[in-house]
């Protein structure tokens, strides 16, 4: 009894931000006190698929962005920790890898702002990647070093030894042993530049409109419906991933 | 050089160079030796600090946001892991607490404002339920003095986390044996939570609630959408600074980053130090 109450309570608490969110992107005209929309549209859905939509064009922007920079974080993060597992002082490199979650990410980007601005790329989406990269690139590396054991080297060597190339033992041999972290580290950089709104925001001067700098915008607008559809497309995603593969959303505790 | 050192040589200048080089830069104009208005080196900026007291109530609201927040998702967190063992093993307890790790903080800070705001649902509901007259008549929950919308949407966002975090360590650590052993020995299920369990999750989850703390100290979405303009998060203190349209400010901002960054990274070396010296 106790056991389904507190399950109720839970699902109830988690399940409310999209029940609220839905109505919310349903809803044209929605003012207090009504407890419920007096009429319903799905005006805002339907004008997604318009050709020059804004908030699908922020969707193709961060799907592409996030992309982007998972698919570069990657495979820098697995180059960089078979490099810091061979390098004279590896836990140097780990400790340096730490530096860019030390510093909350807009404060990261207020630091370098400066020299975004110096190499002209402010309030573009270079400037942002580089941004982004900064926070991902550390994170794919430190995640990918635990692939790095003596084992995996010791499994490069025997390729080698019985007459695979550098490349073929890459190919044939790391990267399918990889490839459940190499997926993990994917995902994890995707969400990890899907989520982000303040470096994004602040290195773009709000020029590059990601969905979150939307959600931004429509909310300082004060215009709720689409600020609730650009909230719904951002959970979209996350929400895939959790369905095909909750193991590579989460990293399992070491 | 070999290609392995030039990449290594590469990810320095990327994960320490640029951020140092911008803490060197933010010291700087601080001073009055870099940035677009820099006129030659004046202490005045330092001296101004004396004087506002913005940045240092920034500092104190953004500690007690992270610091009540944090509290709060552990209490959460260890209630569940302790009291609830048998439910959280269960379907569909486990994907459950996985939902609100898909949601960006921007999203929840816009959904706790349409929650939480006095023409937010829950006002629109006691009103509906004849428990409020008027707008007015509903608390302040967002946009508040104590943060009180601040700290509900770290709450929600931390202590899902932290429990699937402590789950996995209760089950690493083989809690449930102790448990029967503790038992057998004489312990009372209290004595057990609170002499064996809470301090080995506590523990060996240092470091995880020290990057959590962290992050929530220096927390700008949430803040953003869900605080007032004043006292702000340190975050939104310092962007909103160097966001003005008077670039006489600009010194003044650099300077905000700079002492944030290093309070920071020195608060880190402390705690870092200190939980190391006690984990297990």
């Amino acid at each position: 009894m106790r056991s389904k109450l507190l399950t109720t309570l839970l699902a109830l608490l988690f399940a409310l931000p999209f029940v609220l969110l839905a109505l919310l992107a349903v809803a044209p005209a929605w003012r207090f006190p009504a407890a419920l929309p007096a009429a319903y549209s799905l005006g805002a859905l339907r004008d997604l698929v318009a050709a020059d939509n804004e908030l699908l064009a922020g969707l193709g922007r961060s799907v592409l962005l996030a992309s982007v920079v998972a698919v570069v974080a990657t495979i820098a993060g697995f180059a960089l920790a078979r490099a810091i597992t061979r390098a004279v002082r590896p836990g140097r490199w780990e400790a340096l890898s730490y530096l860019p979650y030390a510093l909350p990410p807009v404060l990261l980007a207020v630091l370098i702002q400066p020299f975004i601005i110096r190499l002209h790329l402010s309030g573009s989406v270079g400037g942002v990647l580089l941004g982004l990269l900064l926070i991902a690139v550390p994170f794919a590396t430190l995640l990918l070093r635990s692939f790095w054991t003596q084992q995996a080297r010791e499994y490069e060597q025997l390729a080698r030894t019985l007459g695979c190339t550098a490349r073929q033992a890459l190919w044939q041999v790391l990267l399918p042993l990889a490839w459940p972290l190499l997926r993990t580290a994917l995902f994890q950089t995707f969400l990890l530049a899907w989520f982000d709104f303040g470096l994004t925001n602040l290195l773009s001067v709000g020029k590059v409109r990601t969905l979150t700098v939307q959600v931004f915008t429509y909310v300082g607008e004060a215009n709720a419906q689409l600020a609730a559809v650009a909230s719904l497309l951002l959970l979209l995603p996350p929400t895939l991933l959790l369905w095909a593969n909750k193991n590579a959303l989460l990293r399992k505790t070491e | 050089m070999k290609p392995r050192n030039w990449l290594l040589l590469c990810y320095a200048l990327l994960v320490a160079g640029l951020p140092l080089a911008g803490l060197g830069y933010a010291l700087l104009g601080s001073v009055g030796l870099a940035g677009p208005l820099a006129t030659g080196f004046t202490g005045r900026h330092w001296q101004a600090l004396g004087a506002d007291a913005g940045l240092l109530k920034s500092a104190l609201f953004s500690f007690w946001i992270a610091s009540v927040s944090l509290t709060l998702a552990v209490a959460l967190a260890l209630a569940l892991v302790l009291g609830a063992q048998g439910t959280l093993r269960r379907r569909p307890f486990p994907t459950l607490l996985y939902v609100p790790l898909l949601m960006p903080s921007l999203v929840m800070g816009f959904y706790l404002f349409q929650l939480l705001s006095r023409a937010g649902w829950l006002s629109r509901l006691s009103f509906g339920l004849g428990l409020t007259h008027s707008v007015e008549g509903f608390p302040e929950l967002v946009q508040d003095a104590a943060g009180v919308g601040i700290i509900g949407a770290h709450v929600l966002l931390l202590f899902p986390f932290l429990t699937l975090l402590f789950q996995a360590i209760y089950q690493e650590s083989r809690l449930a044996d102790y448990r029967q052993l503790a038992q057998t020995l004489g312990a009372t299920p209290g004595q057990f939570r609170w002499r064996v369990a809470v301090p080995v999750l506590l523990r060996r989850a240092a470091p995880t609630l020290l990057l959590s703390g962290i992050a929530t100290l220096g927390a700008y979405d949430i803040p953003l959408l869900l605080g007032r303009p004043y006292p702000q998060m340190l975050s939104v203190y310092i962007a909103t600074r160097l966001q003005r349209f008077d670039l006489r400010e600009l010194p003044a901002a650099y300077l905000a980053g700079f002492l944030v960054a290093v309070g920071l990274l020195g608060l880190i070396l402390v705690l870092t130090r200190l939980t190391r010296r006690h984990a297990l």
